[in-house]
């Protein structure tokens, strides 16, 4: 695939992906002859050993004298108490979001509601006096929604975006889990990563 | 004879609690916590009483109240008997092998003899053998009886393999056994007096082979076809659960504690620190008089029997959470074609040296 020909027969090198010399897949060196150091098998095992021993001696050091300044070498978080920083790529709860005025962007086109593969978000349409459409009741039931991502893809307004959340998405009451309009409406601000990197990646710089 | 009642009551009570009462809970936080730092994790450290957690420990006593009310099933079609028993036959052994374990010499109390072993057999090493080869029915009769495919494939393998290593670890220790002349592990232990006479200088071979059989006799990792996590599910407990399960497990973690136990006694010198012979230890604590000297030198002892038995733990400990398991023709191959020669081998040396000598 390193060459690619186009539709008007001219070939050209595609620009995204990886290079097919990075690809080449390498050479599996299938039933390899051990050398009889290797065979005897009892100076690999004290070699993996030493390995683990060190990582124990070295670990163990550091915990009772955590090392000061250096980021600690156990990256375990301990969660409720910690938590990390996730990259605008997760894909968390989907929010709705508000507009400057705090009132939701979304117009009830009801795209998403079509295109939501789980069959998740269920909205009734309203018109405001000025005549703009509006979502009377925007349900969007996390028991049943798989992460995709489609209702935010497809949304025009960008009044859809799946949040970094990721705390409280399971309950014990599926009832707990229906969510209102209300209770999906964040502010623009928060959702402000988000935002620029779904522009980025479904080229939505165009409108 | 009251003294050597209140001896015997005192000996058995000290072992069995520090066997059952400190090595048996604590080796479960160990596996934890010691795979924990050794793979560049923290490992269990929530369960806590009102904030203090104590590193994990906890973890231990809230497994036991967790055990505690689990239901004790029995599987239908299973035989009731035979299902109940086998864990008892897995763990009394496991408990009662300590027994001829010295954990320190001869000492002079008050005008009475002190011998820290409970019983000091003839016969020793013998019975620890005798006692091991008793927890394959165990196992064996766990998986048959339990009616269920994984366990008896579970205890099929386990009995092939167990006898198997049975005969090998039988034939490593005949090394030690020529090369001092007795099968009472007391004496063995007092013939290490010396440094150099510690079994790992004389058998050094023989210490590596009895190390590799004492675990895959134990059936933990590198060698575990019985309980074989990733293909039966877990081997021949997979139908116990609540205390019978628990049993299986201190079996196993008091397993351990026995086979360092026995590689202490046998090649690292039992009770004795190195460079330091008992009298010289009874001279250094003189000032105490010589009831209490003794008494210093019988405590020096005892900390140096746990200490070794501690760092052979953390070394089975290590080996387990190192090594990637064998293949079952593997494990059996690696018993019948390398270590059962390389014990005869050894016994032939080690005969052929000590006729020379």
């Amino acid at each position: 695939m390193s060459k690619m020909t186009g539709l008007d027969q001219t070939q050209y090198h595609p620009l995204v992906g990886v290079s097919m010399a990075t690809l080449k897949p390498k050479k599996v060196r299938k039933n390899v002859e051990l050398t009889l150091w290797e065979r005897l098998y009892l100076f690999e095992v004290l070699r993996g050993l030493y390995t683990t021993s060190r990582h124990f001696a070295v670990n163990l050091i550091g915990f009772v004298f955590p090392p000061a300044g250096k980021k600690r070498k156990v990256f375990t978080v301990y969660y409720p108490e910690e938590q990390v920083v996730l990259p605008p790529a997760y894909r968390g709860r989907p929010v709705l979001v508000a507009g400057p005025d705090g009132a939701e962007r979304c117009v009830a086109c009801g795209l998403c509601e079509k295109m939501c593969p789980a069959k998740a978000i269920t909205i009734m349409a309203g018109e405001r006096a000025n005549g703009d459409r509006y979502p009377l009741s925007y349900t969007l039931d996390m028991s049943r929604c798989v992460y995709c991502g489609y209702c935010e893809e497809v949304c025009p307004k960008e009044a859809i975006v799946m949040s970094s959340e990721y705390r409280g998405l399971a309950q014990r009451d599926r009832n707990l889990m229906r969510y209102s309009k209300e209770q999906l409406l964040r502010p623009e601000d928060s959702v402000k990563v988000r935002l620029e990197y779904i522009r980025r990646i479904y080229s939505k710089c165009n409108y | 004879m009251v003294a050597d009642l209140i001896e015997s009551i005192a000996k058995i009570v000290f072992v069995f609690s520090v066997n059952l009462g400190f090595f048996a809970p604590v080796l479960g936080w160990v596996e934890r916590k010691q795979s924990a730092v050794m793979q560049d994790r923290i490992g269990a450290n929530r369960a806590d009483i009102f904030g203090f957690t104590a590193i994990g420990l906890f973890h231990s006593l809230a497994d036991a109240l967790k055990v505690l009310t689990k239901e004790d099933f029995i599987p239908t079609g299973a035989n009731r008997f035979f299902h109940t028993l086998a864990p008892f036959i897995c763990l009394v052994p496991a408990i009662s092998t300590f027994v001829v374990i010295p954990f320190g010499g001869r000492y002079e109390l008050f005008g009475h003899q002190v011998n820290l072993v409970i019983a000091d057999l003839d016969v020793g090493i013998l019975f620890v053998f005798a006692l091991a080869s008793l927890a394959t029915y165990g196992v064996v009769l766990a998986g048959w009886s339990s009616r269920s495919n994984w366990s008896l494939l579970g205890g099929l393998r386990a009995s092939a393999q167990m006898l198997s290593y049975e005969v090998a670890m039988g034939l490593t220790i005949i090394g030690v056994l020529i090369v001092y002349g007795s099968l009472r592990l007391t004496e063995i232990g007092a013939l290490q007096e010396n440094f150099f006479h510690w079994g790992i200088f004389l058998q050094p071979l023989g210490f590596v082979l009895f190390l590799t059989c004492a675990i895959a006799e134990n059936k933990r990792v590198p060698f575990d076809m019985p309980e074989a996590e990733s293909e039966l599910v877990a081997g021949y407990f997979t139908e116990y659960s609540g205390l019978k399960f628990v049993m299986f497990w201190m079996a196993e973690f008091l397993e351990i504690v026995t086979i360092s136990g026995i590689v202490t006694s046998l090649f690292f010198g039992a009770w004795h620190l190195p460079f330091v012979s008992d009298q010289e230890l009874l001279s250094l604590f003189q000032f105490a008089g010589p009831n209490g000297a003794a008494l210093l030198a019988m405590l020096v002892n005892v900390a140096t029997f746990f200490a070794k038995v501690i760092f052979f733990i953390w070394l089975q400990m290590t080996i387990r959470w190192t090594l990637p398991r064998f293949r079952y023709d593997q494990v059996m191959r690696l018993c019948w074609k390398m270590l059962l020669p390389l014990s005869l081998i050894n016994i032939l040396i080690t005969g052929l040296v000590v006729l020379v000598l």
